[in-house]
């Protein structure tokens, strides 16, 4: 008797890519329409890897309803799309959305969550998702926890590996997270890629994109090719996804050399590094601002107080992801997507 | 975009909030009444981006508004009893009690009009800030539409005119969720009205319009890349109004508590207030002050105007022409 079929959720964010950046720096949009064209590349690729159904939350935006269309239309069946669930939310066009609809997945089992949105939604599912695998695709503005990568070939990726044709050591790597502690407000919030502090004494629109506004990064990982707040220290003191330490640096905006980092896509800011060092895992870092926001993966999240302490700890045990490369070099190897001509439209794993 | 603002810009922010609220709370207590004439669209709940975006404004700047229009008057610096006159229809009043509610304009204030036709002020400010730059002036033009008003073509005409003269002009789309009983989510086709922009060569962004000070960020960016020649911009401030599309609309068309867990969760003056005395910067004390003067101000206002005269048969045509010298 065959098994029943792997599930994947999907979790496209309506609401990233239109924050303060278009106005302040060259940033793009990633509109609803284009993300409910990427979510019918991911099924096309689960449909010939095999995925048996795919839960999608519902939107207010049309990304759920056009995908839902498409998937009764001529193309979904020759592609043989997996059976598309609704998950039919409360909404409230907040992050919650994007957490609740990540929790009720992980209820229902599935082998991995494909999410579509900036390094904010990928941090809102993996907090929800626990080691249920992310499969991260960059639909933000300042992303470097997702890769930039075609939905189609990532979608071949996870759903081989869904569908259990790639050894999870192979095709999953661990992340590191960054703990975020202010226990003067009862707060324990985490960030994947940095954490930035801004004497910016208010969230307001939430994004940063100026040297000036910053006095400190604590970074996870901090890539030389990455955009955001996180490339000061990638172009500092670079330090990789895999490495066991995490990276710091101090600012000053009076220092008389300044590093050119791209703070946001087509904003290069002069950043006056005047101290830095690696960030060890379990140890809680103290502040150098007494009062100030902290901005979570490039968005001020938590406003800060001279009652407050604010602490930042490096954890080496955040989400899973896919590695695309990995597993795609693997399923090369292997010949895992060779199929007889007359087989073509059969799902990989089926035959 | 800096958000470092100086205590008195922070009291005089909750000033311009505190006075809208407590001026639109009035009206609603005094139409009931019958006294008034004519129709009242309230602001209340929508303080925050009239206060966030008038900040970086001065009186050579000019504004257009709609139907709801009182908050961005009291917002650009029209004289508030001078707005209550007018809106009782009395000759005191800044338009000679002949404009009501929906026709407050003061020319001195840079403050275009309010206006009864939905996305009518659109191309009031794309001619403005056509003005401004034939001129050599960096004066910015700013006009406040609703997400009906989004849909209108007049809008798009003047969104399209300003790209295409790279005009000082900003396009304020406060969404407030409903277009009069016709929900935005329902009646806008794309997902954010803020990716209209892109249409039209202009970047758009979405904003928190319960938080002053990401309205006055966003604001503050978009004030700077007009005034320094880039061109016009697109915000769109998602809010709500705490009243009906007019006074006497029995809102079928809400949640029961919708407005109730708005006003008790997002409040802009609630969350203004909490903001600045947890960081210490202003003092419930300072705050309260303002809230006990405007209180002042507005039962001045209302006292004044009704006793005021109403204007006569012969003021009818003053006013209507322009006197050339």
């Amino acid at each position: 008797m065959r098994q029943p079929g792997p599930i994947i959720g999907i979790i496209a964010n309506p609401a990233s890519g239109r924050d303060l950046r278009r106005l302040t720096a060259n940033a793009g949009l990633y509109s609803s329409t284009d993300k409910a064209s990427a979510i019918q590349r991911l099924l096309a690729a689960f449909g010939a890897t095999g995925i048996a159904k795919v839960l999608l939350p519902t939107d207010m935006t049309g990304i759920a309803a056009a995908v839902l269309k498409a998937s009764t239309g001529p193309m979904a069946r020759e592609q043989r799309w997996p059976a598309l669930q609704m998950l039919d939310l409360s909404l409230t066009q907040t992050v919650a959305d994007t957490r609740l609809a990540a929790r009720q997945m992980v209820e229902q089992g599935v082998a991995m969550i494909a999410v579509l949105g900036g390094d904010g939604t990928h941090k809102a599912v993996a907090a929800e998702a626990g080691d249920t695998p992310l499969l991260t695709l960059s639909t933000g503005t300042n992303n470097a926890f997702p890769e930039l990568r075609e939905a189609t070939s990532a979608g071949l990726a996870g759903g081989l590996l869904a569908s259990g044709q790639i050894p999870a050591a192979i095709g999953l790597r661990r992340n590191k997270r960054l703990l975020v502690r202010v226990p003067q407000q009862q707060l324990c919030e985490w960030a994947l890629v940095e954490v930035a502090v801004s004497p910016q004494r208010f969230v307001g629109a939430r994004a940063l994109s100026r040297s000036e506004d910053l006095a400190e990064v604590f970074a996870c990982f901090a890539e030389p090719h990455a955009i955001g707040l996180s490339a000061i220290c990638g172009l500092w003191c670079p330090v990789s996804r895999q490495a066991e330490q995490g990276a710091w640096v101090r600012l000053d905006a009076s220092a008389t050399q300044v590093l050119l980092a791209p703070l946001a896509p087509g904003l290069l800011q002069g950043c006056g590094v005047t101290a830095s060092g690696p960030l060890q895992p379990g140890v809680a870092y103290p502040l150098s601002l007494r009062s100030g926001t902290l901005a979570l993966d490039g968005e001020r999240e938590i406003e800060f107080a001279e009652q407050d302490t604010p602490t930042i700890t490096l954890d080496l045990h955040g989400p899973l992801s896919v590695d695309v490369e990995a597993v795609l070099a693997h399923a090369a190897r292997h010949h895992l997507l060779v199929v007889p001509r007359d087989q073509r439209h059969t799902p990989a794993t089926l035959r | 975009m800096s958000t470092q603002l100086s205590s008195e810009q922070l009291l005089h922010a909750y000033e311009v909030m505190r006075t809208i609220r407590a001026f639109e709370e009035r009206l609603h207590v005094e139409f009931a009444t019958g006294e008034i004439p004519g129709f009242v669209h309230l602001y209340a709940g929508e303080e925050a981006s009239a206060a966030g975006v008038m900040a970086h404004l001065r009186d050579s700047d000019c504004i257009a508004s709609n139907h709801r229009g009182h908050g961005h008057c009291i917002a650009k610096g029209v004289d508030v009893y001078g707005m209550m006159a007018e809106i009782y229809g009395k000759k005191t009043g800044v338009c000679g009690g002949k404009g009501g509610s929906m026709h407050i304009a003061d020319l001195s204030k840079g403050m275009l009009g309010a206006n009864g036709i939905v996305g009518a002020g659109a191309p009031l400010v794309a001619g403005s800030a056509l003005a401004a730059k034939l001129k050599g002036r960096d004066d910015v033009s700013v006009v406040f539409f609703g997400d009906g008003a989004s849909n209108e073509g007049a809008v798009f005409e003047a969104m399209n005119m300003a790209s295409v003269m790279n005009l000082a002009c900003i396009f304020v789309a406060e969404n407030n969720g409903y277009a009069e009983a016709t929900a935005s989510k329902w009646s806008v086709a794309c997902d954010h009205i803020a990716d209209r922009a892109a249409g039209f060569g202009m970047p758009g962004v979405t904003i928190d319009g319960y938080d002053f000070f990401a309205v006055h960020e966003a604001a503050g960016a978009a004030v700077e890349r007009a005034r320094s020649g880039q061109g016009p911009s697109l915000i769109e401030v998602k809010l709500t109004r705490y009243y009906g599309h007019f006074e006497g609309d029995a809102q079928t068309y809400r949640a029961p508590d919708e407005v109730k867990n708005l006003r008790e969760t997002r409040d802009c003056l609630l969350q203004f207030r909490n903001k600045t005395t947890r960081a210490g910067l202003l003092s419930a004390a300072q705050l309260d002050a303002i809230d006990g003067r405007v209180d002042g101000l507005i039962e001045d206002a209302v006292r004044r105007a009704k006793a005021d005269p109403k204007p006569q048969p012969a003021d009818l045509l003053s006013d209507v022409y322009v006197s050339y010298p």
